[in-house]
């Protein structure tokens, strides 16, 4: 009897690991491998995927030791995150805390510790979960995110980024190497909700939302969703509901049922549609609620 | 004086003390070796080819392509099987390989041996299956029905019990208030850390060596004698460190050794066959979905009269363990509570899904559910409190169970519903969290229980266990029994009774893992018995052995053997304490004098009878008790649950090791919680629609309430140091616990588990409550 020091069980197939040091090393191995390569940013999904055989990549590119990825930089107005920094690291940045408190909520809320300190931004995007946690607030700030290939960099608007489950508008020679986050107007409130099956779960229905008062009058509105489309989504229709009116009971449910009407919820394994729809109208009215109150404990704390 | 003695003899030095673990320091830091961290020379990889119908008969099985793959050893199907194609568990209906027809989505159809285990996938790939695909039957209640077809035997009932005491027709009559109602419960996975895995190895002279995750040496031996053909004599099954069990770990391993064993045999090369979570899931054991009917009436005053029950099991394609699952059931159908007329019914209906067996509570936890539901749904009725409706109708000594047993010692349950009342703060909880408003509402529930400890009349031709002890000249200790540890803590308990019953230090007892060519037939590790049975077993080979350690120590301290004391690496006269010798001192003069200083010990459990008529006898030698009391908390806007608190007052006797009967009881309200809210294996048409953990969600510490665990230790006079069983008797209260609460935290209640969210609701909204 001997120690088995061969792994029998990780991953079950076969592929060719790259692990550059730069952008412009992953950069030109996307180039030349193209669709053929799966970027780890983290592994959280990837590896499951390639252990339940769902996917059998032929090269395997690992972006987490790319050093220039992983920055979190305050740009007065601007908040520049790099892809591959993790969520652990999002979760544990003053920055983050002080300028963007949703995204530190979001962040906090995706699975476990040991999910957070392998899963990166970059990667949650770019695996394009209809349930993100990251995408709704993201989505709410008005983020725009930097790709780059060897023919060159582009900026592209979050909201124009997801195309259904798994897809985005990434090209296979491009990585997305940075997360823009615009720092919202003085006196936003915001907020972040998430219904799961249990603590580390994926969510059945997340929200997040941010809101400015002029008064009692609403300036600025942005809600955005996961769980409920193929791809996290804005609801712009329930945004105008509320855009230029008065924040009121009568409004806030008038913004509920449009944001019932508005989203498209699947049945799965996860939960039904019928649920789906009912709970978003809780997590609308609470994270609508709990802005406003963050708008005011703003005013009072000034 | 001589009280005196006993006084002495009865201060215990190492049981009731919470011992550390004696394998966890080598399982924390990652040394400890499973089943997959070994290798033999030569090893192949074996792998399962299984079928993709639940319900299908096989026209023919093409291995030839997957034969002809660079790599692969042997490609087997049941003609290949050396020895009976028939896995031996209570009946024999059960194929190690099918062989005309499939009755389930994952039933093995062929074996792979390959030098990887990658080549021996792609040789799975290349083995094709002519099926025909007949119309399954997948529900227990289209089962029963005339129009069914036939699966298994003349109606599709795999087995079924009764149980009648009284009249209940007269006890309804008798009744002011009756509560009808129908329970149903959904299958829960064990999913044990560590999957299923064996290592089969050939030997010299036509011997068979079994390395396994396992929970019963004896049954898995058997299984390998039976599908290999070799004699019981050369087949040995030595358990490896086993990253849980659960009850799953029960028969399963029977057949995954018999897979592993005939590739073995027919290659002649050490095999290794471990499943991916995914095949676990889907083909290995679960606990039984069930339906139950029930009925209670009672008195105003609260006294029950009359109990009636339908229990429906959905035992899936073969009977397995449902036999005594069902009757385990059966028995405790109407909980801990006099009751002078009743009438159970059960059946366990075969259908074509994977066959349901064993998990911790074997069958009780889904009449739990019903019976405890029922008791606040009449309290309710009746307007009593909770706990005054359990205190009325709770077993005392002196008592009847509902088979008619008379319970003569050890009954502790009442003290357990009282101290967990006083400890969870009941009556204040109860009434404040009723006068709650608002979008989250709190509740607090509560849930006994009594469980029948070991196998009971059922499995009395198993109920018996045996050890070897050995001791050595430097005065350490080897302790050889063949209850397996499981991650309960097993060996560490063994080891604290046989240090106490030698006098020895506890560092000084050594325990060896299960190994079938060492100690006599044992039984299984299950129903609770790993402490009981060996610990008796270890008891009497210890007396054995320090009678004769006596009769040399009494010549050299010069007095006679009655006055001796063994304690704690001492040997003194009781009226000379601190003028005595060291135990090894003693050993060595033994061992010069040419003293046998080994041992067998053994031990049968205690009377028990059952009647199958009348369901009517002592179907169990003792009881074990438990009052969980759960509190909640309620988002009545979403239907989450989030539970903040479990007491638990267990009476399971002496606790030999309060570490680790708590380590046990935590354990129990987590996976009890699980059952509750989250678990949901989802099955459409005979698939498994969730065969992993990213869909089949259990509860993470982040999920787990604050448990507060007590002991109440009424003794059993047959029992090591006066001890019972608590491994199953944790899960079996929560879930019913947890359902109370949250009935009373959100004024409705949920009749089916799991309680997801979506379903606590529409519960809701079905109410009309809170709109």
């Amino acid at each position: 009897m001997y120690i088995n020091r061969v792994n029998t069980k990780i991953l079950p197939v076969e592929f060719k690991y790259f692990a550059p040091k730069t952008v412009s090393e992953a950069a030109s191995i996307l180039n030349r491998y193209g669709e053929e390569v799966r970027i780890l940013a983290g592994g959280t999904d990837l590896l499951v995927k390639v252990k339940q055989r769902l996917i059998e990549p032929k090269y395997i590119l690992n972006v987490k030791g790319i050093e220039e990825l992983r920055f979190i930089e305050d740009r007065s107005g601007e908040i520049g995150v790099g892809a591959a920094t993790k969520l652990s690291e999002l979760v544990g940045s003053e920055i983050i805390k002080e300028k963007l408190p949703v995204l530190h909520e979001a962040a906090e809320a995706v699975g476990s510790v040991q999910i957070r300190n392998m899963g990166t931004i970059g990667g949650n995007l770019c695996n394009a979960s209809p349930a993100s946690d990251l995408a709704p607030p993201l989505l709410v700030l008005n983020t725009s995110v930097k790709a780059y290939s060897s023919s060159g960099e582009r900026v592209i608007p979050l909201e124009k980024f997801f195309l259904g489950p798994g897809e985005t508008v990434l090209k296979p020679d491009e990585l997305l190497v940075e997360i823009k986050i615009p720092c919202p107007p003085e006196g936003t409130g915001m907020s972040f909700l998430k219904v799961a099956r249990t603590s580390m779960d994926l969510a059945k229905a997340n929200v997040a939302v941010a809101i400015k008062l002029d008064g009692n009058t609403v300036k600025l509105c942005r809600i955005a969703m996961g769980s409920v489309a193929p791809t996290p989504i804005r609801l712009f229709q329930t945004e105008k509901i509320l855009l230029g009116s008065e924040f009121t009971d009568g409004k806030i449910e008038r913004a509920v049922q449009t944001a019932s009407e508005e989203i498209k919820p699947i049945t799965d394994i996860r939960s039904t549609a019928e649920y789906r729809r009912e709970v978003s109208k809780v997590l609308v009215r609470r994270a609508l609620k709990k802005a406003y109150e963050r708008v005011k404990e703003g005013e009072i704390n000034g | 004086m001589e009280k005196e003695i006993v006084t002495l003899k009865e201060k215990l030095n190492v049981v009731g003390k919470p011992k550390r673990r004696v394998d966890a320091k080598e399982k924390v830091i990652g040394k400890a070796l499973y089943v997959d961290d070994l290798r033999f020379p030569g090893m192949l990889y074996g792998k399962v080819k299984r079928s993709i119908y639940p319900r299908a008969r096989i026209r023919v099985i093409d291995t030839s392509k997957a034969k002809a793959l660079k790599g692969v050893v042997a490609v087997l199907t049941a003609k290949d099987i050396p020895g009976k194609n028939m896995v031996p568990i209570i009946v024999e209906d059960m194929p190690l390989l099918a062989e005309r027809e499939v009755r389930y989505i994952g039933e093995a159809l062929a074996l792979v041996a390959a030098s990887s285990k990658r080549t021996a996938e792609e040789a799975l790939k290349l083995i094709k299956v002519d099926y025909e695909p007949l119309t399954p039957v997948t529900s227990p209640i289209d089962a029963l029905k005339n129009t069914s077809p036939k699966i298994y035997g003349e109606n599709n009932i795999v087995i079924s019990y009764k149980l009648r005491k009284g009249d209940v027709e007269s006890g309804f009559r008798e009744a002011d208030v009756i509560i009808e109602r129908e329970y149903r419960t959904g299958y829960q996975e064990h999913v044990y850390l560590e999957p299923q895995g064996i290592i089969a190895v050939p030997g010299p002279n036509g011997s068979m060596v079994i390395y396994g995750s396992l929970q019963c040496p004896h049954y898995v031996q058997k299984a390998v004698s039976y599908v290999t053909g070799i004699g019981m004599n050369k087949v040995r099954v030595v358990q490896v460190e086993t990253g849980g069990g659960f009850g799953g770990k029960e028969d399963v391993p029977s057949w995954v050794a018999g897979y592993t064993a005939v590739l073995a045999y027919r290659t002649n090369k050490p095999v290794k066959l471990i499943y991916d979570r995914e095949e676990d899931i889907l083909s290995t054991s679960k606990r039984h979905p069930a339906i139950i009917k029930y009925r209670t009436g009672a008195k105003k005053t609260g006294e029950l009269t009359a109990v009636e029950v339908k229990y429906i099991l959905d035992a899936g394609a073969y009977a397995t363990l449902s036999i005594p699952v069902l009757w385990r059931g059966t028995v405790h159908a109407v909980g801990p509570y006099k009751c002078p007329n009743i009438k159970v019914d059960s059946l366990a209906v075969a259908t074509n899904k994977v066959p349901c067996g064993a998990f911790r509570g074997f069958g009780t936890p889904q009449v739990i559910f019903a019976h405890e539901s029922q008791m606040d749904l009449l309290a309710e009725e009746i307007g009593m409190d909770p706990i005054d409706l359990r205190l009325k109708n709770a077993l005392e000594e002196g008592d009847q169970t509902a088979t008619g047993q008379v319970l003569r010692e050890s009954v502790g349950l009442k003290e357990t519903i009282r101290r967990a009342a006083e400890l969870s703060n009941w009556h204040r909880k109860r009434r404040e969290y009723s006068l709650l408003k608002g979008v989250k509402r709190r509740g607090i529930g509560i849930s006994t229980v009594f469980y029948g400890v070991s196998l009971g009349a059922a499995g009395k031709h198993l109920d018996k266990a045996a050890s070897l002890v050995h001791v050595f000249p430097d005065g350490s200790v080897v302790v050889f029994q063949s209850l397996t540890e499981i991650g309960q803590g097993q060996r560490t308990v063994i080891a604290q009774i046989a240090s106490e019953s030698l006098g020895v230090k506890f560092e000084d007892v050594y325990v060896q893992q299960a190994d079938t060519s060492i100690v006599p037939d044992s039984g299984p590790t299950v129903a609770s018995r790993g402490t009981l049975m060996p610990g008796m077993a270890v008891i009497d080979a210890c007396k054995r052995i320090k009678k004769r350690l006596a009769a040399v120590a009494a010549e050299m301290l010069n007095t006679t053997p009655e006055n001796l004391v063994f304690e704690n690496g001492e040997v003194y006269n009781v009226y000379k304490p601190g003028k005595g010798m060291l135990f090894k001192e003693v050993v060595k003069e033994a061992y010069n004098r040419r003293v046998n200083l080994g041992a067998e010990g053994w031990f049968e459990a205690p009377f028990t009878s059952f009647n199958p008529e009348t369901g009517q006898g002592e179907p169990y030698f003792v009881y074990s008790y438990a009052t969980h009391i759960a509190e909640v908390e309620v988002d009545v806007e979403t239907g989450k649950v989030d539970v903040l608190k479990v007491t638990a007052v267990h009476d399971s006797g002496k606790i030999i090791n309060p570490a680790t009967a708590s380590g046990q009881v935590e354990g129990g309200i987590l996976q009890g919680l699980g059952y509750a809210l989250m678990e949901e294996l989802q099955e459409k048409d005979g698939y498994i629609l969730n065969p992993n953990l990213t869909d089949y969600l259990i509860p993470t510490s982040m999920d787990a309430p604050e448990i507060e665990v007590s002991f109440v230790e009424a003794r059993y006079s047959k029992g090591p140091f006066g001890a019972k069983g608590i491994g199953e008797p944790s899960i079996m209260p929560t879930a019913a616990a947890i359902l109370n609460a949250v009935s009373h935290a959100i004024g409705v209640r949920v009749f089916s588990l799991p309680a997801t969210p979506e379903k606590i609701y529409w519960t809701i909204k079905g109410s009309g409550r809170y709109t």
